[in-house]
């Protein structure tokens, strides 16, 4: 009685777990065979695989539709918006953590609170500052306002990181005659590594997903990234009905974050794991 | 020494202070100054209205139904991603194999840009003529639910809101979990040897322990269900349907919507500032309801 209490519920748990499981690779399951198929049959033969792997959309999508040039534009933004925020928010979150700055909890505050800003909200006169600095419908521009935006975030997640790390380390450094230059690179980043990394991942992900930003601050087509590029694609549809190609789009899309998923989802989930608990 | 040290953190803080400030909290600033002015972004020349964009606010009727959206979106949505996450993290928690393999799978749909899981849903699963859920009842001969129209205005927030849980549960799974696994087995033990039933074992002992995590996590979900604006803006092709607006589209829309001939700024950055309000009340709420103490052990 207990035993077979006990196997139902496993057989449960399993079933209700693979159910969601299902629904989940249905997601990458059809997206990828839609984007093989032609218009004309796509949504008549919704659920058979496609005949053949035909790239036409693909191609398409990347000459026709600029998704080439869009995934340039991202592969630039974003990389290049990662690198800068954590290379000034791991020293800032190291200063707020570990040196004795006279106002380190309201300033650490300060940085936090931004994350309950609405951006919509800043947008309005950010683009005000943006077009005074000729910076709209730019690259760099983008990677401005990138990596202003993320700055809190990535400051609440670091500043749990680096108080994880014993002070010990910090102490026996400047015994031997470290400076704070020296202690931080060479002692508190190589600690820090696994919350930097999830910092990174988690920036690059939510950046190359986003698409409000660059719909603000690019106008036209020469420096759309991907998300933005397919965003508008889809609401072109009514005038197109070129479905397939906008498959074709999404998988481009989601090609690096499912391959840093399936690479880093272990180191992902530690990492969030550690940041919860503060 | 001291002081040395003190000097040179500024050094540290410097670059992500200045581009902080000047593209962030500035613009932050302007936006709540701009919201007491009429300004239609072309002119020079903004006109100080005082509290008026706000009294428009309260009589504005596409103001007041994105409100409700904001608020729906906040306590449904929130619930329906809370009351998943529990369950799973107990079904996975209690000793099933495979269980870091099932956590990792139901987190991948966060990570999917919001514009994908928008064509997806909204092209391959919801649309009537070309979804497969409605294929998929009409095969079950269930004729109720192979009529349903998922994308029509009645139900479409619905149906979205449906996805919106979907594609976030992983993410408040690992927080649980994570939570869930600090917790020293033998309390549970103990619990277990006095005979309290599963249920009291849940509410007197995981639920109070997890205080410190769901206030991070809760607070986590408050802020970006009252930001949430991908999702929502892609689900419908050229502007998104008034039954799917919320604060944050309503904002986008009046603000940079390209309807309206007049952009109204000042009007737009109103909706902004009561936005912002509603985030600090949630936040102090969450606060108040969850930290009534901290256990240690």
């Amino acid at each position: 009685m207990k035993s077979n209490k006990f196997l139902f519920r496993g057989f449960a748990s399993h079933a209700i777990l693979t159910i969601w499981s299902i629904s989940i690779g249905m997601l990458l399951y059809f997206t990828i065979i839609s984007s093989f198929k032609t218009n004309k049959t796509v949504f008549k033969q919704l659920w058979s695989l496609p005949e053949k792997l035909n790239l036409v959309n693909f191609q398409n999508a990347w000459s026709n539709l600029d998704f080439g040039r869009y995934t340039f534009n991202s592969v630039f933004v974003v990389i290049i918006s990662v690198a800068l925020i954590i290379i000034i928010s791991a020293p800032a979150s190291y200063a707020l953590t570990r040196m004795k700055i006279r106002f380190a909890q309201p300033i650490t505050f300060f940085y936090l609170a931004g994350m309950g800003i609405p951006f919509q909200l800043l947008l309005i006169p950010l683009f005000k500052i943006m077009a005074s600095l000729n910076l709209v419908d730019t690259l760099p521009g983008l990677i401005i306002v990138y990596t202003a935006l993320s700055i809190p975030f990535t400051v609440f997640l670091l500043t749990g990181f680096f108080l994880s790390i014993p002070s010990e380390l910090e102490d026996a450094a400047y015994i031997d005659g470290c400076n704070e230059f020296q202690t931080f690179f060479k002692i508190m980043v190589p600690m820090a590594t696994p919350g930097i990394v999830t910092a990174a991942i988690f920036n690059f992900i939510g950046l190359w997903n986003e698409y409000m930003l660059a719909l603000v601050f690019t106008t036209g087509t020469k420096n759309r990234t991907l998300s933005l590029g397919l965003y508008s694609l889809y609401s072109s549809l009514q005038y197109t009905s070129d479905w397939c190609s906008i498959f074709a789009g999404s998988v481009l899309v989601i090609i690096p974050t499912t391959i840093i998923f399936i690479i880093l989802s272990e180191k992902l989930i530690s990492g969030i794991t550690l940041g919860a608990i503060k | 020494m001291e002081k040395r040290r003190g000097h040179i953190a500024w050094i540290f803080l410097a670059p992500s202070l200045i581009l902080y400030l000047y593209f962030f909290v500035y613009p932050t600033i302007e936006a709540i100054k701009i919201s007491f002015y009429k300004w239609s972004g072309f002119a020079i020349n903004m006109e100080f209205v005082g509290f008026k964009n706000f009294s428009k606010l309260i009589s504005d009727g596409s103001f007041l139904a994105a409100l409700k959206n904001t608020l729906l979106l906040l306590t449904i949505g929130g619930i329906g991603i809370f009351l998943i996450a529990f369950i799973f993290s107990l079904l996975l928690g209690s000793g099933i194999r495979g269980k870091k393999v099932y956590r990792t799978i139901i987190f991948f749909p966060y990570i999917i840009a919001p514009v994908v899981h928008s064509i997806y849903w909204g092209l391959l699963v919801y649309n009537p003529r070309t979804g497969m859920l409605n294929q998929f009842f009409k095969l079950l001969h269930i004729e109720v639910l192979s009529k349903y129209v998922f994308t029509d205005t009645r139900h479409i927030f619905g149906s979205v809101l449906f996805v919106i849980i979907w594609s976030s549960v992983g993410f408040y799974l690992i927080l649980l979990m994570a939570g869930i696994e600090r917790i020293p087995p033998y309390l549970y033990e103990a619990a277990r040897i006095e005979g309290a039933t599963e249920l009291q074992i849940f509410f007197k002992i995981t639920l109070p322990l997890l205080k410190e995590v769901l206030v991070i996590a809760i607070t986590f979900w408050g802020i970006n269900a009252i930001k949430m604006f991908d999702l929502l803006y892609a689900f419908g092709g050229i502007l998104p349907p008034r039954a799917l607006w919320t604060n944050a589209v309503y904002l986008y829309i009046v603000g940079f919507g390209k309807r309206d001939p007049i952009f109204q700024l000042g009007y737009a950055s109103s909706i902004g500032v009561v936005t912002l309000l509603l985030v600090l009340i949630i936040a102090f709420i969450i606060r108040k309801l969850i930290r009534r103490e901290i256990y240690e052990y």
